[in-house]
């Protein structure tokens, strides 16, 4: 038999194939779930959705109870709400972060250190624990029920701070003094200067945050009393409620609200995944 | 970075202050003013009716002799006993998995992250759909001769089957801190080890594991805080039951408050998480430091 290790990259052989065979079973774990999910969504009424052995391919495959799903509760409602509750969210987590976090990194002054060691502390401030008395500010407020209330506590966040005031370190000293000889003062170099430098970190706090509105549920179920201003995450909760046993309404309605988050995590996965552990090695 | 000493041209002594203004709004709003509220409430009555009355240790002595904090308490340490394992080691596998160099490597990466990004919510209904009594879960442990079980309703399956859900939504974020963590490891110690005649186990004892100690000390502080503040998953999957058999610390507070409308009570067992909290992290934060020197 020839010796395996000089040979270019052979096409097939049995270590590699049983790798894929593992790495597929994996996958299994992990996307089956959806999948069958999925499945329960797309069978026909005639077909059973439990059962032993499970009967898994949709004979053939159906649409109607996404219509259900859509016409049971006010889903176009909870779709329009959660995407106005990203579209201001992002942007102004994103400025707020960065201007936190920029004399953080870029201008020296005294009790920087303890400013910064503050905004850290949000991190052991945990949104669970403050329900309570957020509710209670917010009634303090007179905002309870209201966009505002779900928005205002997702707007600083230990980690946008964090990764910002890294990034802003990080701009080679000459860049920003040449526009300084130049006259430019500190907020255009921050503006026109730093944060375009930064953009590649700003993208990522934008899927992050993204991700985290969109899924965001306990808080808005604990300030919002209103339906119409429901966001999707609540709209789901809301629907497997009023569905009772409809499984296939049910699983139709929360394939529906997967699909935003998927196909932005697939069209950004690179900048994700190479993001995440980057931001916890710090 | 500019000098410490000497102010730069252009910037003020307000400067820093200008800049941080929306963000120490924000710090005020929405984080040390609740802060101060919950440590107020924790020594009050308050039923949202009534106007708030202090009430001194009350609700601490009270605390001390409700069995179901102790109930609480005790699903807690069980969820971090059991969530450890699931998210401290096995993602390390998985990331060892993933660190191969094969074609479409990154395509299962993104299948194994996928569960990190979607709603508790949804990952819930599909949670209770898979492991209903006549769900795929239980068809495939009949295959092995195990009887069906309603896993979400058995007094003794509910705890770990919310477990095991929070590990598999969190293992794919687990598995690309080690990835990092694992990428940073120098290849020459390994090629060393091999040349020395080490199999891959003991590559991996030796070589790997000790290498990889800061990215354990992140991993082991964010598995525990994570596991001992669970609430959304016992929310949507049990809400406590059944029998208190999945009522955590996080729970429990939830339905002191907005079920009971015990708010005083709910903040201090409140503290009571918190202190855990802080405890955990202070406690990993030494372990980890002690080691590096």
């Amino acid at each position: 038999m020839a010796r395996r290790l000089y040979r270019p990259k052979p096409p097939i052989n049995g270590r590699r194939i049983g790798l894929y065979v593992l790495l597929i079973a994996v996958a299994a774990l992990f996307i089956g779930p959806f999948l069958i999910l999925l499945s329960a969504a797309t069978k026909p009424a005639s077909q059973d959705v439990f059962g032993f052995p499970p009967d898994l391919i949709p004979r053939p495959p159906v649409f109607e109870w996404f219509r259900e799903a859509w016409t049971t509760i006010p889903y176009a409602r909870f779709l329009v709400n959660s995407v106005l509750y990203v579209g201001i969210t992002v942007p102004v987590y994103l400025v707020v972060s960065a201007l936190t976090a920029y004399p953080l990194a870029r201008i020296a002054f005294r009790g920087r250190g303890v400013f910064f060691m503050l905004f850290l502390s949000i991190m052991f401030l945990p949104g669970e624990l403050m329900l309570i008395p957020r509710f209670l500010v917010m009634s303090e407020l007179g905002l309870t029920d209201t966009f505002a209330a779900v928005i205002l506590p997702a707007i600083l966040s230990s980690l946008g701070i964090f990764l910002l005031r890294q990034a802003f370190s990080q701009i080679p000293d000459e860049i920003v003094e040449a526009a300084r000889v130049d006259g430019a003062n500190e907020f255009a170099i921050f503006w026109r200067i730093c944060v375009p430098i930064v953009a590649p970190t700003l993208a990522v706090l934008a899927i992050l945050g993204f991700v985290s509105v969109w899924n965001s549920f306990i808080w808005p179920l604990v300030v919002l009393t209103s339906q119409s201003k429901f966001p999707i995450a609540l709209g789901i909760a809301y629907l497997s409620g009023v569905s009772g046993t409809d499984v296939r309404g049910l699983a139709a309605g929360t394939v529906i609200s997967l699909v935003p988050v998927i196909v932005v995590f697939l069209l950004l996965q690179k900048r994700i995944l190479n993001s995440m552990g980057g931001a916890v090695k710090g | 970075m500019p000098g410490l000493r000497g102010r730069v041209v252009g910037q003020h002594w307000y400067t820093p202050y200008v800049f941080m203004l929306p963000g120490l709004l924000f710090y005020a709003a929405m984080f040390a003013w609740p802060a101060v509220i919950a440590i107020q409430l924790a020594f009050s009555d308050y039923d949202i009716v009534h106007p708030v009355r202090f009430s001194g240790l009350d609700n601490f002595v009270r605390l001390a002799h409700d069995p179901r904090v102790w109930i609480a308490l005790r699903n807690s340490l069980l969820f971090v006993l059991m969530f450890l394992p699931l998210t401290v080691v096995a993602p390390l596998f998985l990331a060892m998995l993933v660190n191969l160099k094969l074609r479409a490597i990154q395509a299962f990466r993104m299948l194994y992250y996928l569960p990190v990004i979607t709603s508790m919510v949804a990952v819930a209904v599909t949670w209770r759909y898979v492991f209903n009594r006549e769900g795929v879960v239980n068809w495939v442990l009949g295959l092995f001769g195990a009887g069906p079980t309603d896993f979400l309703l058995d007094r003794h399956w509910a705890l770990p089957t919310v477990v095991l859900l929070e590990a598999w939504k969190n293992a794919g974020l687990f598995m690309m801190i080690y990835l990092a963590g694992l990428q940073s490891v120098p290849s020459d110690q390994i090629e060393a080890a091999t040349i020395d005649g080490a199999n891959a186990w003991q590559r991996l004892l030796n070589v790997v594991v000790p290498s990889l100690r800061p990215t354990f000390a992140v991993t082991l502080v964010l598995s525990m805080l994570e596991a001992m503040r669970a609430f959304e998953s016992v929310y949507v999957l049990t809400r406590g039951g059944p029998l208190d058999s999945t009522l955590t610390l996080g729970y429990y507070i939830w339905s002191k408050a907005f079920e009971d409308y015990d708010m005083g009570y709910a903040s201090a067992v409140g503290l009571l998480l918190w202190a855990i909290m802080i405890v955990l992290a202070g406690f990993n934060l030494l372990v980890t430091r002690r080691r590096d020197v």
